[in-house]
């Protein structure tokens, strides 16, 4: 079972390091807000909840976090068979190995820089 | 993904944390070369420096500007014209270049009443300009000229006049990347904020990081346009001094090249909370994503789509026409620093051909992060490569083609490997979906190039076959390719024109209603 997630999870690791830039902003306090302010709401998209549009940075994320959950649906058909449950915790994997990747292991000496 | 020494730069040991291969089932985590790191003497680096950086990559390219260096008449020449950012005021940017000649004497009894004199000159000379930027150089920084204070002389005695200094002197960095980040905040300190823009949309960008390169900013510009949405300014291809003052007042910031413009984004999204919004210009794909997500973000999906579903039919098999002659192609994607990632993936995808090597001379360490995950594995990534190296990978991977700058182009050319130029490109723009079709023509030309083949042959050893004709590009392009392919009604060549600009330019846009009560 966990295999089965994990496997899912590359995959959608995969996409999102192909197609998209919003993961590598330059510091890890910024990739950080990324990570969290994207996957949450593609989550929420995911699970069919009500998604928060107060600020335009929420706004910001959202547009990311729509295309992210299309392109997600169209290229894996095994989404669709989920239930809510599962989504959450394979957003929850997502989000863990994202910030991983890109924040926790990354070896990028710039990430803790005090200035942009 | 371990790292890469190169035979030639074995006695450059330091070099070898430089460049790594992108392994199979590796990940970021495993190896990343260092970067942004100043190059290791001995090392011949490609790269530029922080004043080339500032001046030449982000100020110049603003069209209604008289660009100063303060410093040596070199270093103004020396990054004149060599990029092709061009502008719809015919160009003035780039028709003239301007310095205050520094000699040794300045040197000594200093260079401020100089400068002064050379400041009235050139308004005067052009009178119909307003606005200049002053680029302070390594001699004039060494010897303490104070430009700011010069400058503000000069405006309390031409007050139709506005000046903007930037003080990046040449040694201000490793590479011309140190000069994109002073640059950057240069700008937003002393000029965001001091100009109110008319507002005439519901909809408003910054298009940040875009230098129209041979005209991309205006195909850009084309589709934003036909979205209604108000194009503030543009940071700073094409874009006007006083436009660039105004930034302050956009709904979002549409981020393109984030090496060089990041830091203003991100400075404008700290102190006026404007969002930033990372897209892909280049591609089919990345750019029909990135205007469903500018659509997105203002409620206007439909016309973004509509764009999209037009640009694709009327492009695509144009496109395909050329994948189907550059599957397989190996490239060595070698640009300064944002192409890397822009490119890496999409030509794979959507032109065939395999990134067999990627690298930036002034990237960092994140610019290295998206391109090592957006090319195939097997990839060679190389930071701040010298021209050693450059060889030893292009003897050794024997690429088909490579995208670089004219310097390691010319190199490239001796060994007989085409080129296309990364940085100003050939038959630009490239940008949008008709430009990419004219990149992918690009590179079909170079590579099935009849000159390029005839000049293969070394007339000093190898045998001149008396008994053949010449061949033409098709007739190498199509030898491999099934009938299917070669007589194909739905796939054709570009069908364009030469230039396709002009048309852009007269283009009349159709208004949309504004929920502006009273549009001021």
């Amino acid at each position: 079972m966990e295999d089965l997630i994990k496997e899912k999870v590359e995959q959608l690791v995969n996409y999102i390091m192909k197609k998209c830039l919003w993961q590598f902003h330059s510091r890890a306090w910024d990739r950080k807000d990324q990570n969290e302010g994207i996957l949450t709401k593609t989550r929420q998209l995911l699970c069919g909840e009500p998604v928060e549009l107060e600020t335009p940075a929420d706004r910001c994320w959202w547009v990311d976090a729509v295309c992210l959950a299309d392109a997600f649906k169209s290229r894996y058909p095994w989404l669709a068979a989920m239930d809510k449950a599962e989504i959450k915790q394979l957003m929850r994997c997502l989000h863990e190995r994202m910030d991983y990747l890109t924040i926790t292991g990354s070896l990028n000496r710039e990430l803790t820089d005090r200035h942009y | 993904m371990p790292y890469h020494e190169f035979s030639c730069s074995k006695c450059i040991p330091e070099r070898k944390k430089h460049a790594v291969i992108k392994g199979h089932g590796e990940d970021l985590t495993a190896a990343l070369p260092l970067g942004y790191l100043n190059t290791i003497p001995g090392s011949i680096s490609e790269r530029g420096c922080a004043y080339c950086g500032a001046k030449h990559v982000i100020g110049t390219p603003m069209k209604d500007v008289i660009h100063m260096s303060h410093g040596p008449i070199g270093c103004t020449y020396d990054t004149w014209q060599t990029k092709r950012y061009i502008s719809d005021n015919d160009n003035f940017q780039i028709k003239y270049t301007y310095a205050t000649d520094m000699k040794e004497k300045h040197v000594i009894f200093g260079a401020e009443k100089l400068l002064k004199q050379n400041i009235i000159e050139a308004f005067k000379a052009f009178p119909n300009m307003k606005r200049m930027s002053i680029y302070q150089t390594c001699a004039s920084a060494l010897i303490g000229d104070d430009i700011n204070a010069v400058a503000q002389e000069v405006m309390d005695e031409m007050p139709d006049v506005d000046i903007f200094v930037c003080n990046s002197p040449g040694f201000g960095g490793p590479s011309q990347s140190g000069g994109h980040h002073k640059i950057n905040i240069a700008w937003i300190n002393q000029k965001v904020g001091t100009v109110e823009p008319k507002i005439t949309s519901d909809y408003v960008i910054n298009y940040v990081g875009e230098y129209n390169i041979q005209g991309d900013q205006e195909v850009m510009m084309d589709f934003f346009k036909r979205m209604g949405i108000q194009v503030l300014s543009t940071f700073t291809g094409n874009g006007s001094y006083d436009d660039l003052r105004a930034m302050h007042r956009a709904h979002l910031n549409v981020l393109e090249c984030a090496r060089s413009a990041e830091y203003i984004c991100n400075e404008l999204r700290k102190r006026y909370g404007i969002p930033r919004l990372d897209i892909d210009g280049f591609g089919f794909e990345p750019v029909s994503v990135s205007l469903r997500k500018i659509g997105l973000f203002f409620g206007i999906e439909d016309r973004a789509q509509a764009i999209i579903d037009e640009e694709t039919a009327r492009w695509k098999p144009e496109l395909d026409w050329y994948k189907e002659r550059l599957k397989g192609k190996r490239v060595c994607l070698w640009p300064g620093g944002s192409k890397l990632w822009h490119w890496a993936h999409v030509i794979h995808e959507e032109m065939g051909v395999d990134v067999v090597s990627v690298y930036t001379k002034f990237g960092h360490q994140g610019d290295m992060e998206k391109g090592i995950s957006r090319c195939e594995e097997g990839a060679l990534a190389i930071d701040d490569p010298n021209e050693l190296e450059g060889l030893e990978t292009m003897q050794t991977l024997k690429p088909d083609i490579i995208f670089t700058g004219k310097r390691p182009g010319e190199v490239a050319k001796k060994i007989r490997v085409p080129y296309l130029n990364a940085h100003a490109y050939h038959n630009g723009p490239w940008k949008g979906y008709e430009g990419w079709v004219r990149f992918a023509r690009d590179i079909y030309n170079a590579i099935y190039s009849p000159i390029h083949q005839l000049a293969c042959v070394d007339i000093s050893k190898d045998e001149i076959p008396a008994d053949k004709g010449f061949l033409t590009q098709r007739m190498l392009s199509d030898a491999n390719l099934s009938e299917d392919v070669i007589s194909s009604s739905s796939l054709r060549q570009y069908t364009g024109k030469y230039d396709c600009l002009p048309e852009l330019r007269k283009k009349t846009y159709s208004s949309f209603e504004s929920k502006l009560a009273d549009v001021v």
